[in-house]
């Protein structure tokens, strides 16, 4: 009820969380249905005479209620494919109200008991397995009870209760000599099929967690119903209609509707999906309980009637202690196995780090090779312009001006070229290993920027192209000084040889916010968009150096961009095609002075 | 003759050795010339030079096991050693200076560089 009240008041006093109205009524019609059903329960008992035909009639209509309102409550909450277990236990609660009911016809109708056995037998008798199968469906749908292990389980509680039925509820109607044999037999057949309810009992007492509520209710609704039996069975011939035990029937039908109704019975608990159920205590309870029903059953029987059913429990007790020993080397198994497979991933995880220090070892000696070949391949390239630099610049010394010494010039500069190249590879191999270790030395930019200029110069004015140089004193930049003045260098030659004869390089130095920004514009021929992304790539050349037959190698901005990242700056282009191109580095400055 | 330094060149590469003794001569440094490091080891000892040019990768002694043969023998405490390398790695560079050479120059070089560099010792 405390539910039903809440969700009530939830939904008036909170408009902003509206719970669905649907579900409200759903959820409020499972509640009021215990209500009513509770009402019913002590009107029962208060209200109408005790043994009373009225009491019979009651008892048939709270349950064929109690069967209705789970139909009802089936359809409500689930897809027509998920229906069968609560059709089930409308069918296997159903043939009790139908028992229930030729027993009310006897007594009403002929004023006496129906015989034994008698038509309701064989529907009491009927409703059992349906209530079991629909509880294993469950249990299945759920995912729980269908490992080995929970299997196992299964059967030890089966075995158990199976021989306690035997000995306490059943054998002795063997003996019942004031029954015909059919009697007997039907009397005996009451506490076998209770065996399935009380197996179905512990199942869902075992089942799987994140229980709703609804489960809780069929677990409750199921135990009633069993316990009900259990004391039934124990003296049949002393139970009349009316006495207090059909409270627990009663209450059984009342609450199992109530579980229907719930609309958690949708899903009933969380899915259980694992292979070996944790030993819980409910469940080691369960296992010893079983271990010890022999050896109490034996002492107990012994003690009480002085007769001796060694014949039947021994048996059952080793195959319950076969079913526990299993049961018990499935788990030492599991912890073997689990041992066993972390064993074998430590060891491949030593395999793998020792594979991974061998390759390192290799990717160090590697590199070492690399770096020892690029060494090399340089010193072996500077060796011959060692000498061609040297003795063109012999001659040069004694070669007054005329066109032999203008093809000596020649030579001279495009060794020069060649010697740049092969710097320019050496430093690109390095900057390939992310080797670009600097100083941190404090760097006068200005000096730099008018260093470069004043070297380019020359150059320029060959080409024609007019070079202007504004630089700011700045504070200094931290880093390698000839690192910077090979980034100068490589932006003003580069603007050069991209600006067109009567063109113009200008080279901008000004401080900002503690950022030194350096430009380097020219007057040429741009760069197109599509190009400016990769202009900073290794070996990258854009289409109109190559159409122009520009000089280059494709590693001038890749390596200016290194060296201004390695000093923790940026660089950056804006060009407009055809108007020419800037190209942008900031450097962080050492101090702000600004 | 003996008013001028003499400088002692070593280098396997016969081009380039004579390239620098031109140009130390033209400088008007007296000039003697070994092709590897061994020779340059024996030439140094006999010949007591003021400087001596090492190439650094020569057969038998490299120019920075010649250096450090020198530099181990107290006779040579003066002698000044000028490494010429085409080895320009500032690895090789620092190697150099740290084994006790007085310069490290790049191949190519500018004769202007080498001859500076030289005056600037023996001052």
């Amino acid at each position: 009820m405390s539910k039903g009240t809440s969700i009530a008041s939830l939904s008036s006093s909170e408009p902003a969380v509206p719970a669905p109205p649907d579900r409200l009524r759903a959820g409020r019609a499972a509640w009021t249905f215990l209500a009513a059903g509770a009402v019913a329960i002590v009107a029962y008992f208060v209200v109408l005479p005790a043994h009373s035909n009225a009491q019979s009639v009651a008892f048939v209509l709270v349950g064929a209620a109690s069967v209705t309102a789970i139909c009802a409550g089936a359809i409500r909450h689930l897809p027509a494919g998920e229906r069968l277990p609560w059709y089930l236990f409308a069918g296997g609660l159903g043939c009790q109200v139908v028992g229930d009911t030729i027993f009310a016809v006897y007594e009403i109708g002929l004023g006496r008991e129906p015989g034994t056995p008698s038509a309701a037998d064989a529907f009491y008798l009927a409703g059992y397995p349906l209530l079991a199968v629909g509880i294993f469906l469950i249990l299945r749908r759920l995912g729980s009870q269908t490992s080995r292990a929970a299997v196992l389980d299964s059967l030890v509680v089966f075995f158990g209760v199976a021989i306690v039925q035997w000995v306490i509820l059943i054998d002795p109607f063997r003996h019942a000599d004031y029954l015909s044999e059919t009697a007997r037999y039907v009397s005996m057949a009451y506490p076998a099929v209770d065996v399935l309810l009380l197996v179905g009992f512990a199942q869902l007492l075992l089942g799987p967690g994140g229980r709703t509520v609804a489960y809780r209710l069929l677990l409750v609704s199921v135990g009633l119903w069993a316990v009900a039996d259990e004391i039934y069975a124990l003296d049949p011939s002393r139970y009349q209609g009316g006495d207090w035990i059909d409270a627990l029937w009663l209450g059984s039908y009342v609450v199992w509707a109530t579980a229907a109704l719930e609309p958690s019975m949708a899903r009933l608990a969380l899915p259980d999906r694992r292979q070996l159920p944790r030993l819980t205590t409910p469940r080691l309870v369960l296992l010893g309980g079983a271990l010890l029903v022999g050896p109490v059953l034996t002492v107990y029987e012994k003690a009480r009637h002085g007769s001796n059913y060694a014949y039947e429990v021994a048996p059952f007790t080793a195959a319950i202690g076969v079913l526990v020993l299993l049961r018990l080397a499935g788990v030492v198994r599991a912890v073997e196995g689990a041992r066993r497979s972390e064993r074998a991933a430590r060891h491949e995880a030593e395999q793998a780090q020792k594979l991974l220090a061998r390759q390192n070892e290799q990717l160090v000696e590697l590199d070492r090779l690399k770096d020892e070949f690029v060494s090399s391949v340089t010193h072996e390239l500077r060796t011959p312009l060692t000498s061609i630099s040297g003795y063109v610049e012999v001659l040069l010394d004694d070669e007054a001006d005329g066109e032999r010494r203008s093809y000596l010039e020649i030579i001279d500069r495009n060794a020069d070229r060649l010697l740049g190249l092969v710097s320019d590879l050496l430093f690109s191999a390095r900057l390939q290993d992310g080797r670009l270790e600097l100083e941190r030395l404090p760097v006068d930019l200005r000096e730099i920027v008018e260093h470069a200029a004043a070297s380019a110069r020359p150059r320029a004015e060959s080409a024609r192209v007019a070079l202007q140089v504004e630089a700011a004193a700045l504070p200094p930049v931290l880093g390698e000084a000839d690192r910077l003045a090979q980034l100068l260098d490589n932006l003003v030659s580069n603007a050069i040889k991209f600006t067109p004869a009567g063109g113009r390089v200008s080279v901008r130095l000004e401080g900002r916010d503690g950022t030194a920004s350096i430009e380097v514009s020219d007057t040429g021929i741009g760069v197109p968009p599509d190009e400016r992304e990769r202009l900073f790539d290794r070996f990258f050349r854009s289409q109109t150096a190559l159409e122009r037959q520009i000089q280059g190698t494709g590693l001038g901005l890749y390596i200016s961009k290194a060296i201004v990242e390695a000093h923790g700056g940026r660089i950056g282009v804006r060009s407009a095609e055809g108007e020419g191109t800037t190209f942008v580095v900031e450097l962080p400055l050492a101090e702000d002075r600004s | 003759m003996s008013g001028r330094p003499l400088v002692l060149c070593a280098d396997d590469d016969e081009d380039n050795l004579t390239l620098v003794a031109l140009r130390l001569e033209r400088a008007g440094f007296d000039v003697a010339r070994a092709g590897d490091g061994e020779e340059a080891i024996e030439a140094a000892r006999t010949l007591r030079p003021a400087v001596v040019v090492l190439d650094v990768m020569m057969p038998k002694l490299t120019g920075l096991e010649v250096l450090e043969a020198l530099r181990a023998d107290e006779a040579f405490a003066d002698v000044k050693v000028v490494l010429l390398s085409a080895r320009v790695q500032e690895s090789d560079v620092e190697r150099g200076l740290g084994a006790g050479a007085d310069a490290y120059l790049a191949k190519p070089f500018r004769a202007g560089e080498l001859v500076a560099a030289i005056e600037e010792l023996l001052r």
